[in-house]
């Protein structure tokens, strides 16, 4: 469930895609998203769509998703090529018409584009009387990519300030030092966003070979969500003839270190962070279990480590997340105190520790109904709702994304069938193993990257 | 199976199906009187949750030099109050919902939200707290600290703290102070100076709630509840004053630990129940975005260049435009904003400008008030403001009408006078 936190929070995101077949597949039957949510084919062969109407705001959500990892299709790692090829088309304006970007300016509407290890997402949201024409707009622009040197060399310069912003995150450093742990290779093993001179590395040809191949309809996942109709999906247009046949790109297998290793990193400030990994996103119980134990202990506004890290040290800065991945999924924690980060890792150890115990039932039942409304109201806004489809579709299990079928649906159940015992079982499993031990701190001679 | 039929179908059937017409408003919303209070509701089934605001009048408005942080301290202590043995908003959380509060110019809002099944029950907990809050040494220091901790990351930004200069030159009254106080003051604050604002200002006429989402019997006489277990009895009436910017532009400035300089410009702004409020939300649109590189993807407002906030959360309201300096050259972008508010004034806007700022307004209003939370403020500060019941509907109707006579007239009226507070690097 931590999708939400880890698309709008930070600046890039991880997405583990080590399936062998394909998120949704290219024939066969769709899945049930409940009685409130259409979910098709794109037209022409092309790949899903999902929308979800909400009344509410006059707004609406219109993502693209697609799988693609973020190093490229080569043999030879590209760090940040699936980013910048992302920015390319949408900065690049076709020989009629205006770019992307400003088209869905003039709507009064705001786009992003969000890059993990296996996937982007590109995302609008508009007023609603816009959305028809902006799902047009989107989907001609991916979906027969035009890309120019002019766009090209705006998209350098903006990606590279992002990549160089999100190097001063001490989220998106500790989960960068993470993942490049926890796997020996494969997108996974590299930043998403890559440093800024991975992304002025990048020709011209390359992102343009990236954006033809990647950004194909046949690759896509469409998801509108907000004050829309189901019929808005009729906007979306065809993908090129040539494509025609073609399915979904197939995975990357992520390949899992043997042994990990702890990671020193010089940074502005103290910064610590632990990473596990935990189950896949097939494994729905297990998941749910630690999507419940990361809300307990951690979340913002009220998890139980975090309020009494908020009395003793109330400037510190306390992050944990799971993050549903197909398999496997991570474990994630950062945190930050200042001169007190070490005793504030120990009220860490101590949560995590408490977790492997069965909770008292009634504690249990409290925080089980406290967690089923945090998934609610962090499904509010149909940024978010589309958010879960877009993810959980590209991580192979739409069915199990928060908010389909409102709280009636699998992942709802499956937090249902959760019990003290089973999360007691789950904590550990998973948090018995060696985990990442990340530390950043200002003045420490730099150390090789792990390999 | 059902479902994926029904959807392999739906292309086949496109052809020939009429485009409906999309939403462009929020679901109307109306007033009830409960008895105790007055409740603005905006219905929404859609939503698996449902968010209530009370507003208190106990804002910024009502302190004093001398009691400076007050309002912050008496909303942190009512959510640090014990309620079944737990302070109200551990025991909100255990039950499956959420407490907070924010203070600002005219109100302390609180804002409770659960599953919308649950909220009607939790009410008579905040209900419980705001009645006899907890004013004991210990509440007040662990409120302290909590302010105190909130005080420094305030203090890191500096657009906060530019902004925060601007309304302390403005304002003649304690709408000027700082929201959550300083420690300085909150150090002052003794528990007699706490239940003293309290009891002056928490009563039964102060309180003004809103709700977004599922509206029922029970929840209505749970809010009449909480407002019935307030003191009854008059409140004093508030003193809602600006200064006159003078013509000669002051300069306030400041020096913080920051890497680069920012500007903050600050001018006088229409209420919202003002007929000029539309033409206010365009120029918020238009000194937004009139200086900003064209960006592909949409920039966070601290990589801007330049942004605007329209503050109509205080009376009288204010705009402020901020130049950041590690984006740009802050004389020059500082030039420019003063020759395009002077500009804007002299001529109307055209009819292709006006439109595109028109949409940008809309766009940014709307991105602005989507989650539950967001739309019932907006729906009660709106309504208190005079915008009538359905006001955020109101809101959108007044940007609507809004043409490039009105524009040029509210350029002329409010921006050729401002004050500008700079934060700069300490050492410049």
């Amino acid at each position: 469930m931590s999708v939400q936190t880890l698309l709008r929070a930070g600046l890039l995101g991880v997405a583990i895609a080590g399936w062998s077949a394909s998120a949704v597949a290219a024939t066969g039957d769709l899945p049930d998203l409940g009685p409130n949510t259409t979910i098709g084919r794109l037209p022409a062969g092309g790949g899903t769509f999902i929308v979800r109407p909400a009344a509410g705001a006059p707004v609406a959500a219109i993502e693209l998703w697609y799988r693609a990892p973020s190093t490229g299709f080569g043999a030879k790692p590209a760090p940040a090529l699936a980013r910048l090829a992302a920015q390319v088309v949408a900065a690049s304006k076709p020989i009629v018409g205006d770019s992307l970007g400003k088209a869905v300016a003039d709507a009064g509407g705001r786009l992003a584009i969000t890059v993990y290890s296996d996937s982007v997402s590109i995302s609008a949201v508009v007023p609603a009387q816009a959305a028809r024409n902006v799902v047009r707009t989107l989907t001609t622009a991916y979906f027969a990519p035009v890309v120019t040197e002019d766009g090209y060399r705006t998209a350098r310069r903006d990606v590279a300030q992002e990549s160089q912003i999100s190097s001063y995150d001490p989220e998106t450093v500790v989960r960068d030092a993470v993942f490049g742990q926890l796997f020996a290779s494969g997108p996974q093993h590299f930043p998403a966003l890559g440093e800024p001179k991975d992304v002025l590395q990048i020709s011209f040809a390359d992102a343009k070979a990236f954006a033809t191949r990647a950004f194909r309809s046949q690759n896509a996942i469409l998801v509108v969500s907000g004050a829309v109709d189901p019929t808005i999906a009729a906007a979306a247009v065809g993908g090129r003839p040539e494509d025609s046949g073609e399915g979904p790109e197939a995975a990357v297998t992520p390949g899992l270190a043997s042994a990990v290793q702890p990671v020193t990193k010089n940074f502005a400030e103290e910064v610590g962070g632990y990473g596990w990994v935990g189950p896949g996103i097939a494994d729905t119980r297990e998941a749910t279990a630690m999507d419940f134990i990361a809300d307990y202990l951690f979340r913002s506004d009220g998890g139980s480590v975090t309020k009494v890290v908020g009395e003793k040290y109330p400037e510190a800065f306390l992050l944990g997340q799971f993050i549903t991945l197909h398999d496997p999924g991570v474990m994630l924690v950062v945190y930050s105190a200042k001169d007190n980060t070490t005793a504030l890792r120990s009220l860490v150890d101590d949560g995590l520790a408490q977790m492997q115990k069965p909770m008292d039932p009634a504690t249990f039942g409290h925080a089980l109904d406290a967690f089923k409304y945090h998934l609610l109201t962090d499904l509010q806004t149909p940024t978010q709702i589309a958010d879960n489809f877009g993810w959980y579709t590209v991580e192979g299990a739409p069915e199990y994304a928060p908010g389909a079928d409102g709280d009636r649906g699998a992942y709802f159940q499956a937090a249902d069938t959760l019990t003290p015992d089973f999360v007691a079982a789950v904590a550990v499993k998973y948090f018995a193993a060696a985990p990442v031990v990340v530390t950043l701190r200002p003045g420490t001679p730099p150390k090789a990257k792990p390999q | 199976m059902r479902r994926a039929l029904a959807a392999v179908a739906l292309f086949a059937l496109l052809g020939a199906a009429p485009v409906p017409p999309s939403a462009t408003r929020y679901p109307t919303a109306s007033a009830t009187d409960l008895g105790a209070t007055r409740l603005v509701t905006e219905n929404d089934a859609d939503s698996a949750v449902s968010g209530l605001q009370v507003f208190v009048a106990a804002g910024l408005d009502r302190e004093s030099a001398a009691n400076d942080g007050v309002a912050a301290l008496v909303a942190e202590c009512v959510t640090r109050t014990p309620v079944n043995g737990v302070p109200v908003r551990d025991a909100i959380g255990a039950a499956g919902g959420s407490l907070s509060y924010t203070v600002d110019g005219r109100s302390v809002h609180y804002y409770l939200e659960a599953r919308s099944e649950h909220l009607a029950a939790l009410v008579p907990l905040l209900g419980t707290a705001l009645a006899a809050p907890d004013f004991s040494s210990a509440t007040i220091a662990a409120a302290r600290a909590s302010l105190a901790a909130r005080e420094i990351e305030f203090e890191s930004n500096p657009l906060s703290v530019g902004i925060q200069m601007f309304r302390r030159s403005y304002y003649a009254s304690g709408t000027g102070q700082q929201s959550l106080g300083n420690s300085g003051t909150l150090a002052g604050l003794s528990s007699r100076d706490v239940g003293a604002f309290y009891r002056a200002n928490y009563r039964r006429r102060a309180i003004f709630s809103s709700v977004v989402g599922t509206v029922t019997p029970e929840l209505s006489s749970a809010i009449n509840g909480l407002a019935s277990g307030l003191a009854d009895g008059p409140i004093a009436p508030v003193s809602e004053k600006a200064r006159t910017i003078p013509s000669t532009a002051p300069r306030i400035v400041a020096r913080r630990d920051v890497a680069a300089p920012w500007v903050v410009v600050g001018f006088a702004a229409p209420a919202p129940a003002s007929r000029d409020f539309g033409a206010m939300l365009v120029l918020e649109a238009l000194l937004s975005d009139a200086f900003e590189r064209q960006a592909t993807t949409t920039v966070g407002f601290l990589e801007k260049s330049v942004g605007a906030f329209y503050l109509y959360d205080s009376t009288p309201a204010s705009l402020v435009v901020y130049v950041n300096g590690s984006q740009v050259d802050p004389s020059l972008a500082l030039r420019e904003l003063l020759l395009v508010s002077r500009s804007l004034s002299q001529r109307p806007l055209g009819p292709s400008t006006l439109a595109h700022f028109k949409t940008a307004a809309q766009g940014q209003f709307l991105s602005d008030s989507v989650n539950v939370s967001d739309r019932a403020y907006l729906l009660g500060a709106f309504s208190s403001q005079g915008l009538g019941d359905d006001s955020i509907n109101a809101a959108l109707a007044a940007l609507e009408r809004t043409n490039a006579a009105d524009v040029q007239r509210v350029a002329k009226t409010y921006l050729q006078r401002y004050i500008v507070a700079l934060v700069l690097p300490r050492g410049q």
